[in-house]
């Protein structure tokens, strides 16, 4: 009897891990609303193809902190498709496989820029890119034609404009209820230094010199308070150009406050368009290229990587992987569910993002700024949110007082070498 | 005196029935027979997770490729940290402003609305649902009635008197307070709930011998109905701490803890420090001390109660 059992258990057992081995890729993705149709359609082509099924979670809430719940009782999914900004974090938690990227097929047809910034500080890929975008202008053009003003191309021209948004009533009702720039200024995510690194890249500044893996703090230049001192102008100076709420506001107020006409200028990603265009300002806005600063136009790039995850079934993974990259999938990711657009701008550069759009310019200029203007953050630091998150918060506290910037940055620089101390590089 | 006369033969009766030391066993573990499923629920879910913290305070937390001994490294640092020492300015202003508003306007409507007429007891009902609401929904609520611009529905209403646009929760000087506000108009009439639950307790009489001595309305509240309520006040301020030192929902939807910093309190930083910075480690010896602070304070409470009641 006792045989009988044991052979059963056996059995059973061996049954469970032969499933595991080759069974569902369990995966999880940071997204919402219509993503996880997105993400459905793609992984049942890469089912079609492999016979490898992929099991989805989604969630856009709180989803690092349910990875480390995860991690924590090590059960961490095979792969975790999010922000590009995670890579440092991920990799100084231990969660991520490094990647031979001489291994992955199809690697030599993703754009360069985009797997530089899969790098970690030591220059060993940690994460697979899978779409890109960089910061545009979106500008109300029946707002232009009120106030008979050119979309700006200078950061001078941006604060004229946003002037006479302001105080102009583009929107002829009478009533000063408009404003002339959308800024997310929340310390929420880093909202706030989301929006204001392109400033600070295109007065000539940046938030650390240094390289092999010491840095040093450099926020308190005077390229980088010239940024801020522009930037804070937007809150504190005559007339106040930004929505109201904008101290408490992350992208969905503001999206809410450029839909709803109660602002003019929204600088934002690329995404933005399939969420303008199914509101009713669809087709009363235009898409222009960042205005430049006193030292370039560079703009803010964003990326969402593919991670290999520790423990994970890593050959299954790299094959979905694989399959991501490849131009059919990213263009499913582009197009398949118009309100989602997973794959922003695609890292496949086999793949022109205008055409896949239908024609649509706007992606041709996305694609066209990302390539010339793109400027990552320093997301290789062993923590990038912890350095994002102190930043967000001396920027929310100072354009909320209308302080003195030089000291603000003088305080916010000792903070952030003090946290690249408590990092490990300092230097 | 009435009671125990009536209830003394009663407990006679039931030692003549049973034995002494059948009674005396049976007495011990029928209570904690009882409480055992709440117990469990407790030690799984409430101490269990509270000894686990204080533990992980002594450690640099790394969930994946575990944790490293930092012996009290974490506690220096949450004390020489000026973020929360400003968080802890925060926390205790709200707790006492909160705390205090709700208290005397949870009297004031328990003394409006203490009488057992039929209509007041649905006035009663309505007073008391914010109470009953979720604080997530309530301050989804206010954040939308509080919108700064002129669109926004009480800066619109006040609009019409010439008054605003206010800012309220977008500015550093009114955040807290506007915060405060929506936490009294919350908690106050569960404190009134409290209250007329004392109010009921006090025995007519005392009214009566106090109007008969001659005392107007107001030293009948002063003399009768305050001193009276001195125990349901201590239940209500003990409560009304904890509840205020532990501040999270609210601001954690209103303000994630801006602007500026200006309404960061101790939870709201102890859960950044935690799912922001990853750093549950620093995030669990906060909170120990949070732990720590509460238990001193309520014991203090509960002390000064007792010396109070015994003079």
């Amino acid at each position: 009897m006792a045989l009988v059992c044991a052979a059963a258990l056996a059995a059973c057992s061996s049954g469970s891990s032969h499933a595991n081995a080759t069974g569902e890729l369990n995966v999880w993705a940071r997204g919402s609303n219509d993503s996880p149709k997105a993400y459905q359609a793609v992984f049942a082509g890469f089912t079609a193809k492999t016979g490898i099924k992929v099991k989805l979670f989604m969630t856009l809430t709180d989803f690092e902190t349910k990875l480390s719940a995860a991690a924590t009782s090590h059960h961490l999914p095979d792969v975790v498709v999010d922000d590009a900004a995670q890579l440092g974090n991920f990799e100084t938690q231990g969660i991520i496989q490094e990647i031979d990227k001489s291994k992955i097929a199809g690697a030599d047809q993703l754009n360069a820029h985009a797997w530089d910034a899969a790098k970690d500080l030591k220059g060993r890929y940690q994460a697979i890119p899978y779409s890109v975008q960089a910061n545009v202008l979106l500008i109300r053009k029946d707002w232009l034609a009120k106030v008979g003003m050119k979309p700006p191309k200078t950061w001078d021209d941006v604060m004229k404009v946003a002037k006479a948004f302001t105080t102009q009533d583009p929107d002829g009702d009478g009533k000063a209820d408009t404003y002339g720039l959308t800024v997310p200024g929340s310390t929420k995510r880093g909202y706030i230094s989301w929006y204001w690194s392109s400033l600070l890249w295109q007065a000539g500044g940046d938030y650390f010199s240094g390289g092999n893996g010491k840095f040093k703090a450099t926020v308190n230049s005077d390229q980088a308070v010239a940024s801020v001192r522009y930037f804070e102008n937007m809150f504190c100076g005559k007339p106040k150009v930004v929505q109201p709420s904008s101290l408490n506001d992350t992208t969905a107020e503001t999206n809410k406050a450029f839909q709803t006409g109660v602002t003019g200028m929204y600088f934002t990603g690329p995404y933005a368009y399939a969420t303008m265009d199914a509101t009713a300002v669809k087709g009363k806005y235009i898409v222009v290229a960042p205005p430049a600063g006193p030292a370039n136009a560079q703009t803010l790039a964003e990326g969402t990587d593919i991670y290999l995850m520790a423990g994970g079934k890593t050959g299954e993974g790299q094959k979905l992987a694989e399959y991501m990259i490849s131009a059919d999938a990213q263009k499913v990711g582009m197009t398949k569910v118009p309100s989602a657009t997973i794959v922003r701008l695609p890292v496949n550069s086999t793949i022109n993002a205008a055409d896949a759009h239908a024609g649509d310019d706007r992606w041709a200029l996305a694609q066209t700024v990302y390539q010339r203007s793109g400027h990552f953050e320093n997301i290789s630091m062993p923590n990038w949110t912890a350095l994002r998150q102190a930043t967000s918060e001396a920027l929310n506290a100072l354009v909320a007082s209308c302080g003195d910037p030089k000291p603000a940055m003088d305080k916010l620089n000792d903070k952030l070498n003090t946290i690249l101390k408590q990092q490990g590089v300092a230097g | 005196v009435t009671t125990s006369l009536r209830t003394q033969p009663v407990a006679s009766q039931v030692r003549v029935a049973h034995p002494r030391h059948r009674l005396r066993a049976k007495a011990t573990w029928l209570p904690w027979a009882f409480l055992a499923p709440a117990l469990a629920f407790f030690a799984v879910f409430k101490f269990w997770p509270v000894i686990w913290g204080a533990y992980l305070s002594f450690f640099h937390v790394r969930p994946y490729l575990g944790n490293e001994w930092a012996g009290t490294a974490n506690f220096t640092r949450a004390f020489n940290d000026p973020d929360l020492r400003a968080a802890v300015w925060h926390t205790v202003l709200d707790a006492v402003v909160s705390v205090a508003g709700s208290m005397l306007v949870g009297f004031l409507l328990a003394l409006l609305l203490e009488s057992p007429a039929r209509g007041v007891r649905i006035l009663r009902t309505a007073v008391f649902l914010p109470a009953v609401t979720a604080m997530v929904a309530i301050a989804e609520l206010w954040g939308a009635l509080l919108f700064p611009g002129r669109y926004g529905a009480v800066n619109s209403l006040i609009g019409t008197v010439g008054l605003g646009p206010e800012p309220f929760l977008t500015n550093t000087h009114s955040a807290l307070w506007t915060v405060m506000l929506i936490q009294i108009w919350k908690t106050a009439p569960y404190d009134m709930v409290i209250f007329i639950a004392g109010l009921v307790g006090i025995d007519r009489q005392l009214y009566e011998a106090a109007s008969i001595d001659g005392a107007g309305v107001w030293s009948r509240l002063r003399r009768v109905t305050i001193p009276s309520l001195r125990p349901i006040t201590t239940i209500v301020l003990t409560l009304g701490i904890i509840r205020g030192l532990r501040v999270f929902t609210e601001i954690n939807v209103l303000t994630n803890g801006g602007p500026g910093g200006a309404t960061e309190t101790v939870v709201t930083s102890t859960y950044k420090a935690a799912t922001v910075n990853n750093d549950a480690g620093y995030a669990s010896a906060v909170s120990t001390l949070l732990l720590v602070a509460t238990v001193l304070l309520t014991s203090l409470t509960l002390w000064w109660r007792n010396r109070t009641e015994a003079t």
